[in-house]
């Protein structure tokens, strides 16, 4: 187990490494002069150089690189052109789009592994059909549409809901909910669609299993059937599933923060991408690459610590 | 056929169930109590519709970044509601030496810092200095020709130049006439984190792309006059966003509303809309000698629109003026064809007499495509954004171009790789803004005279660079409009920049408020505004 | 036809093999469905500037923001532009971006995951490391930030969308050729001494062939989706191009005055992708009858 994990943590290290140098070299293979960005309606060839100096752009990319490699080692991700500390603005938005993506793989779940369940249990029924069609019509339509649609609903004609904006939970939890609601909906409704197809073919096989077999021939009743013993093991798949989702959910959310206007991560992405912001653009990649490889190495441990076949096999592909 | 159905069924349920989930939440919405009115005390929060940048003078560069620094870094000048200028931290207006190379400031006494320290000529020499010397500073360009500065006593700061400067009272107008406080330059940390000036109200805190935070200082002089308790700079870049948190109460003062709100807003009884036409203009820099690189030597490029006078005179009577404005911007903005903004006072002397056309003229344009004995013409544009109202006037443009036989391809691009091919010079034709300065030097000098350093056309006329070097150097009003209108006869003839309109910017103000003042530069000025009782 | 067919199924067990296969599709009305929806789209594509009424920029000042009239199937946009045309040609673009992207996608993902699946040992460490790498990346991201590197356009959009998609069928390639390289006619192969290209070519691809497809049916609309995310971020089609998501990012300042803008590019988008999900899963259970839908 801990040579296991070890082997994990390792390969994750490396991934972590080169990410942080795809990162590097990718923003500043973006069009576009950062000191154009800084100098503004300012254009004047030595004002430009000065600023490139003050930033330290003029200096050759292996020490630009070296430089913010060993202070992002420390923590400290540098100022971004509003002379901001990175680490203290990714910090504060990273939470937003915590709470965005957990609303969402609430409504995710929900929906996905109770539209899958009873799928399963209904084979080929009507309901089965509907939740078929409904997970299909849910990969089909574009979500980012899905949200114009709610706001012209919800928010041009029937006035419910705020099309967009945000406002956190401490300052007032009722309004931020009513600005979160129709985002969750849109990136959750995207995962249900995946989780209950999921779930409904991982029900399939674990109701014909054997042991589900054993526990219906010992009488029990079909709803402790389906609970205990199929539900029970089509959630390691499912767990799974959520797990692989996560570039999606992050993806999903990239596009949700910047039609509802949420200040999340999502937008912060595209904001530095806009401003050419390099030292930020950089923290956030970098953060954005880190915390999915953890995630996915916290995947592989739990899912090995469920399954101890996986630590054997010590495949790649979880 | 039945299983449709029931799928409609399920759908629909869904929907239903959704509708409830929402409909519980607007009923709870309605229980929110509404603000209580006070005279003095309360918070303003304004809308900011991008988010400022460093909040360090020194280096801020943004529009909106102006605005914030109105309410807590006052300058050794300011402008009236008619844009004329005035002492602020200043005693009076300078005064300047025979040869125009020494302008003499009397300071304003008993002024303090609000971190308690005091306000004097030191304090300005070590400001200037700082904005001369400093690596990557932004206004080292605006005052260049500064190159000393002198304290002799603690209300006497005195400025040293190397050349006649006119624009310089205007400049410290401006950014680089606040003051910072020496104290909190010294203290080693980020000026931007933490900036100390003279004003009505302190930073207080900042979350970077949400909101910048100031309170009522306790050291200005002037805080009598200071009612509100702290003004919170609200970041929302989304308009339609920005709109609707002013009509909920969410802010009190909305920037720039966008053009699809205006007449809403205007039907609501809560909101005053102010407007200001803006200094700024929008217009399109032709490419007519930039073949090598800014400030590189210029030699006429190989465009048809370079080639050709005729041509360029053409492609300008193709633009309807009036249609841009009607379709791209809901009619709500000042077409013209001049750099000056109608709101200055340089704006009639110098375009006394000139032609616009404020409407296409088609059969002229078709009969001067023709008389440039250019076949089949045609013109890449590229446009500095790639947002959908760019997109929208790149799109108008080329449908009138199209109207008299010019071919017009449109390029969207993103705005600091658009300044990069601009500054190349690999472009034909360029759609970019300019926020606009209070001296008619600020929008022309450098885009039209051969060693500015925004002339991005590569235009190089000898007879214009001695007018806009003279008028630099003139300081009485009356030889500067002669020499802007000789200037104006040039650029409208020869037309490196074709000037398509003047944007014109709609606040929002709750009447709650009252003392929120637009001027023609477009800055909120909230600093001494209140909640009326 | 069918006289024809019969005749060369008795002599040929491929085509009869193919034979069985298109009955079983024809008796899944939901594909058949898809498949004639996405050949509509296909057609609407390439017959753009003959079927559509307006050239796709062809502006009218005059009526702006116009509603559906016997001029206008589907009224006009804020600069007076047909709303239908616009459409039909907007076709274009994502066709072009799923069905392309997807090209590339196998191009680059299937010649890696085979050599990797193959050869196993470091060779297949390194690609694993590599495509973990890509993966650590989520997919948008990537594709914003390759199609801000090459600059915003279709082609770029395509490049970026099917670079994107790369590292998933990488691991899809990889794991069958791995499956593939234990099955007893393989080995066989191997003892006989035919050459590992021999091999790869005659046995491995061949084999996979079925699963591939699949995962293209799954990649187009995915990529059809992705090519409206990046032209309504702006990183995508350039206007005046036409394309779906270009509509609907214009259409997002009018969402008040007229709403219909933004719901018929993305009824299209919907159309668009769900046909070509519903041929996929149709595809999929004629071809692979290990999953289960």
């Amino acid at each position: 187990m801990g040579g296991f994990l070890l082997r994990k943590a390792g390969a994750a290290l490396v991934v972590v490494f080169l990410s942080s140098v795809v990162v590097f070299i990718g923003v500043r293979a973006l069009p576009g002069d950062p000191a154009l960005a800084l100098g503004a309606e300012n254009r004047d060839p030595a004002v430009l150089a000065a600023i490139r100096q003050a930033y330290g752009l003029d200096q050759p990319l292996p020490v630009q690189y070296v430089k913010w490699a060993s202070r992002a080692l420390r923590g400290d991700l540098g100022l971004d052109a509003r002379q901001l500390p990175v680490g203290h603005t990714i910090i504060t938005r990273i939470p937003i789009t915590l709470e965005l993506a957990l609303l969402a793989v609430l409504i995710g779940v929900v929906i996905g592994i109770l539209a899958g369940v009873i799928a399963a249990v209904r084979r080929g029924k009507l309901s089965d059909h509907a939740a078929t069609t409904s997970a299909l019509v849910g990969l089909s339509v574009p979500h980012f549409w899905l949200g114009l649609m709610m706001i012209i609903v919800f928010a041009v004609d029937l006035r419910w809901l705020p099309a967009s904006g945000y406002v956190s939970f401490h300052e007032h939890p009722l309004s931020n909910l009513e600005h979160l609601l129709m985002p969750a909906l849109v990136l959750g409704t995207g995962l249900s669609a995946v989780l209950m197809r999921q779930t409904r073919s991982a029900m399939l096989s674990s109701l014909t299993a054997d042991y589900v077999r054993t526990a219906r021939a010992k009488g029990l009743s079909e709803r402790s059937v389906i609970a205990k013993h199929a539900l029970r093991n089509s959630l390691i798949t499912v767990t799974t599933v959520v797990g692989l989702q996560l570039g999606a959910l992050i993806s999903g959310a990239v596009i949700t923060e910047q039609i509802f206007v949420i200040p999340g991560f999502g937008r912060l992405t595209l904001e530095a991408v806009n401003e050419r912001d390099y030292t930020l653009l950089q923290g956030v990649v970098l953060v954005a690459a880190t915390g999915y490889v953890v995630v996915n190495l916290l995947v592989d441990v739990v899912y090995s610590l469920l399954n101890p076949r996986i630590r054997v096999s010590g495949s790649n592909t979880p | 056929m039945r299983g449709s159905f029931k799928r409609f069924a399920f759908l629909a349920l869904g929907l239903v169930l959704v509708g409830a989930l929402t409909a519980a939440v607007a009923a709870a919405r309605g229980t929110k109590s509404s603000a209580s009115k006070i005279r003095n005390g309360g918070t303003l929060t304004i809308g900011l519709a991008e988010e400022p940048d460093a909040l360090d003078p020194t280096i801020a560069r943004t529009f909106v970044g102006r605005i914030v620094f109105l309410a807590m870094c006052e300058k050794l000048y300011d402008l009236d509601s008619h844009l004329n200028i005035v002492p602020q931290l200043a005693a009076a207006l300078p005064q300047v030496s025979k040869d125009k190379l020494t302008y003499t400031i009397k300071l304003r006494k008993g002024i303090k810092f609000n971190d308690g320290t005091p306000f004097n000529a030191a304090a300005v020499k070590t400001t200037i200095d700082r904005y001369l010397t400093f690596k990557g500073s932004v206004r080292k360009s605006e005052i260049s020709p500064i190159s000393s500065v002198d304290a002799p006593n603690a209300t006497t700061a005195v400025l040293h130049l190397s050349a006649p400067y006119s624009p310089l009272t205007a400049q410290l107008a401006d950014r680089a006439g606040m003051i910072l406080s020496p104290k909190a330059l010294a203290s080693g940390g980020s000026f931007a984190q933490n900036p100390v000036c003279v004003g009505p109200f302190s930073f207080k805190d900042r979350v970077a792309g949400d909101h910048i935070t100031v309170v009522k200082s306790p050291f200005y002089y002037g805080k009598a006059k200071v009612h509100l308790a702290s003004i919170v700079y609200r970041i929302m870049t989304d308009p339609s966003s920005r709109t609707q948190a002013l009509r909920a109460g969410d802010i009190q003062v909305e920037d720039r509303i966008q053009s699809t709100d205006v007449p809403t807003l205007q039907k609501d009884k809560s909101v005053t809309v102010s407007k200001a036409i803006t200094i700024g203009y929008q217009g399109l820099t032709l490419n007519l000698g930039n073949k090598n690189g800014l400030l590189k030597p210029y030699s006429t490029v190989d465009t048809d629109l370079a080639r050709s006078q005729f041509l360029r005179t053409a492609f300008d009577l193709a633009l309807d003026r009036t249609t841009i404005n009607k379709v791209v911007f809901g009619g709500l903005n000042q077409p013209d064809c001049f750099p000056i903004a109608p709101v200055s006072p340089w704006y009639k002397p110098s375009t006394k007499g000139l032609k616009c056309n404020l409407h296409a003229n088609v059969d002229l344009a078709k009969k001067l495509v023709k008389a440039s004995g250019i076949s089949s013409p045609s013109v890449n544009l590229m446009l500095g954004g790639t947002d959908p109202v760019t997109a929208r006037l790149g799109q108008v443009i080329q449908s009138m171009e199209a109207a008299v036989g010019i071919k017009v391809s449109v390029t969207p691009t993103q705005f600091t790789t658009a300044l990069n091919r601009a500054d190349a010079g690999t472009f034909d034709a360029f759609a970019i803004g300019w926020s606009g300065r209070v001296d008619p030097d600020g929008n022309i000098y450098g885009f039209v005279s051969t060693k500015g350093t925004l002339n991005d056309s590569g235009f190089t006329n000898a007879k214009l660079d001695y007018i806009l070097n003279g008028a630099r150097k003139s300081l009485t009003t009356k030889s500067r409009n002669t020499l802007y209108h000789a200037a104006m006869q040039i650029i409208h003839a020869q037309r490196p920049l074709i000037y398509l309109y003047h944007p014109v910017n709609y606040y929002g103000i709750t009447k709650k408020v009252t003392g929120v003042q637009i001027f023609g530069d477009g800055l909120i000025r909230a600093q001494f505004a209140g909640y009326a009782s | 036809m069918s006289f024809v067919d019969t005749s060369v199924a008795a002599i040929n067990p491929r085509a009869r093999r193919r034979r069985i296969l298109r009955r079983r599709f024809m008796r899944r009305p939901l594909a058949v469905a898809g498949f004639l929806v996405a050949i509509a789209f296909v057609l609407a594509a390439i017959l753009a500037p003959v079927i559509a009424p307006y050239s796709a920029g062809a502006t009218d000042f005059n009526a702006l923001l116009a509603h559906s009239s016997r001029h206008h199937l589907l009224g006009t946009d804020e600069l007076g532009r047909d709303v239908f045309s616009r459409i039909l040609w907007g076709a274009r673009a994502s066709i072009e971006a799923g069905v392309l992207a997807t090209l590339l996608a196998m191009a680059v993902a299937v010649p890696i995951g085979i050599v990797a699946g193959y050869y196993r040992g470091w060779v297949d460490a390194a690609i694993a490391r590599l495509t973990d790498v890509l993966l650590a990346f989520p997919f948008l991201i990537v594709a914003v930030g390759l199609a801000a590197i090459l600059g915003p356009s279709l082609t770029n959009a395509t490049i970026a969308l099917g670079i994107g998609a790369a590292p998933a069928l990488i691991r899809i390639a990889r794991g069958e050729a791995l499956a593939l390289r234990e099955e007893d006619y393989v080995r066989a192969a191997v003892a006989n001494g035919a050459s590992d290209l021999r091999i790869i070519a005659r046995h491995v691809l061949p084999n996979m062939l079925s699963t591939l497809i699949v995962q293209a049916t799954v990649a187009i609309p995915a990529a059809i989706i992705g090519e409206a995310v990046l032209s309504f971020l702006g990183l995508g089609v350039q206007p005046p191009t036409p394309s779906w998501g270009v509509m609907l990012s214009d259409a997002q300042s009018y969402l008040a005055q007229a709403p219909r803008l933004a719901i018929y590019p993305g009824i299209a988008i919907f159309l668009c992708s769900l046909s070509f999900n519903l041929l996929g899963d149709g595809l999929r259970d004629i071809l692979d009858p290990r999953t289960t839908r």
